[in-house]
């Protein structure tokens, strides 16, 4: 990694700038030279992008399991990791856990 | 510090011949941890409220009775309550309130989980770039979620999770108060206080449930809401309270109201009930509003009362609104030099728990009837185990 790029991580985690640390992550990723190397960051990436909620997760998780280091993300997950903030809160309500 | 032994005998005779509750029930800190597995894990216990957490993604940590607890609104928009720890190290999950975006990281090793408590994703667990290992399933290893139920937009949580269903728990209550069995809208952030006071929780339960005290700690409410227009309420080993047959709505300078619960009947038109649900739940009902104060033991002497106060719609005037809260806050301050009084009293060791007037006293022997019996019934499993 060039030093311009870990400096500009070290930035982005400093700012927990999520949108940052994906891109930069992704970015390590691409220019890594093997293919471990390339999942250590893309694992990076993917795991900001899951806490963020961000776009990004699909595309990410993909490349993770093409190399067989993820599992495909079945149906049920992959609505839950995608369903967008949006619903609004009800007053009250019951549910028992 | 004493064996977690106190003679309970005299505290679950008839109201004219019992005595309260000993001293050690609120000044031993043994006792305390007894209490805290007897009276709060094993019942449905109350956390907060619903509007705490309004939007999906809000979580917030919370500790209660030294248990780190998670309560966050999932991206479902229900309301749950997990162990706030990470299924790996035991990690503290979240530190402070904020919004889940996506998933939750913990901030050691990144293990990430949904807001439902599904395990999503656990970095480098099979070495770096590694993102599975067939020894780490995570369908068994979720988030662990304590049992939670929202009513009258509490969050009740049954820590031990052996406690019947909320509904048959509560089924006598939610019966009492069906007329009110209606959307319920927190009044907002002018609608919310607390109050930190040093005394015992169930000090505060015991105040909060008789009448008896009213025309001498809180002479204001003598003009319209008498003693004798008072009534006692009790359902032994649920909860006990108090009801008055004059309420009268707040009004403001040009005659403005709060709107009534709708259809809440015409019984409700001069009447309000005040009950405390064992634990640690006191609740107030009333024709155009309700509050809920949630009462957060942090120790043997010393409690916070969560007050919340709702409406019948979420437009409300503010002014209005600002004026009952002040005014409920005037009447529950005016109780702390009781409670503290009664807390500092407790350190008087020739004191044997108190005789109660069988006719005004009656819902609180009610609780400390409760509260002996639970100990007790705990008392007995925990010799069978040995």
């Amino acid at each position: 990694m060039n030093e311009a790029l870990h400096e500009a991580m070290l930035a982005a985690h400093e700012d927990h700038d999520s949108a940052a640390l994906i891109r930069l992550y992704t970015q390590a990723a691409d220019l890594a030279n093997d293919v471990d190397a390339a999942c250590f960051f893309l694992t990076h990436a993917y795991v900001f992008a899951l806490e963020a909620g961000a776009p990004e997760v699909a595309a990410l998780r993909a490349r993770l399991v093409s190399h067989g280091r993820e599992v495909p993300v079945h149906e049920e997950a992959a609505r839950m990791l995608n369903q967008s903030i949006t619903r609004p809160a009800s007053a009250s309500g019951g549910k028992t856990g | 510090m004493t064996n977690n032994i106190t003679d309970l005998s005299q505290v679950r005779r008839s109201v004219d011949q019992a005595n309260g509750l000993p001293n050690a029930h609120y000044i031993d800190a043994g006792i305390f941890d007894e209490e805290r597995h007897a009276l709060l894990y094993g019942q449905w216990a109350g956390l907060a409220v619903a509007a705490d957490v309004p939007e999906p993604g809000d979580a917030i940590p919370l500790s209660f009775l030294g248990m780190p607890l998670l309560l966050l609104r999932d991206k479902a928009g229900d309301v749950r309550v997990f162990q706030n720890i990470c299924r790996h190290r035991g990690m503290i999950l979240v530190e402070e309130p904020k919004k889940i975006r996506g998933a939750i990281r913990c901030p050691y090793h990144s293990w990430c989980y949904s807001t439902k408590g599904d395990l999503v994703s656990t970095p480098h667990v099979g070495g770096p770039g590694q993102n599975t290992h067939e020894a780490v399933e995570r369908d068994e290893l979720g988030l662990l979620e304590v049992r939670s139920h929202v009513w009258r937009d509490v969050i009740w949580v049954n820590l031990s999770g052996d406690a019947p269903a909320f509904e048959d728990a509560m089924a006598d209550v939610i019966a009492r108060w069906a007329e009110f069995d209606k959307p319920l809208y927190h009044g907002g952030a002018d609608s919310r206080f607390t109050l930190e006071v040093n005394t015992n929780w169930k000090l505060a339960v015991e105040n909060f449930c008789e009448s008896y005290h009213l025309p001498w700690v809180h002479p204001g409410l003598n003009s319209y809401s008498r003693l004798e227009d008072h009534y006692n309420i009790e359902s032994p080993d649920r909860y006990s309270g108090q009801g008055t047959m004059v309420y009268r709505q707040l009004k403001g300078e040009n005659g403005e109201l709060f709107t009534d619960f709708e259809d809440v009947g015409e019984k409700w038109n001069e009447q309000a009930e005040y009950i405390a649900i064992y634990p640690n739940v006191l609740l107030g009902v009333h024709r155009d509003h309700a509050f809920a104060i949630i009462l957060e033991p942090q120790g043997t002497e010393k409690t916070v009362e969560h007050i919340h106060l709702y409406y019948a719609t979420q437009d409300t005037d503010a002014d209005l609104r600002a004026t009952n809260t002040k005014m409920w806050k005037t009447v529950f301050e005016e109780d702390i030099f009781v409670v503290e009084g009664m807390q500092r009293g407790r350190h008087a060791d020739l004191f044997d728990g108190g005789r109660f007037s069988p006719v005004m006293d009656s819902p609180t022997h009610c609780f400390h009837s409760w509260v002996a019996g639970q100990i007790e019934t705990h008392r007995a499993k925990k010799r069978a185990a040995e």
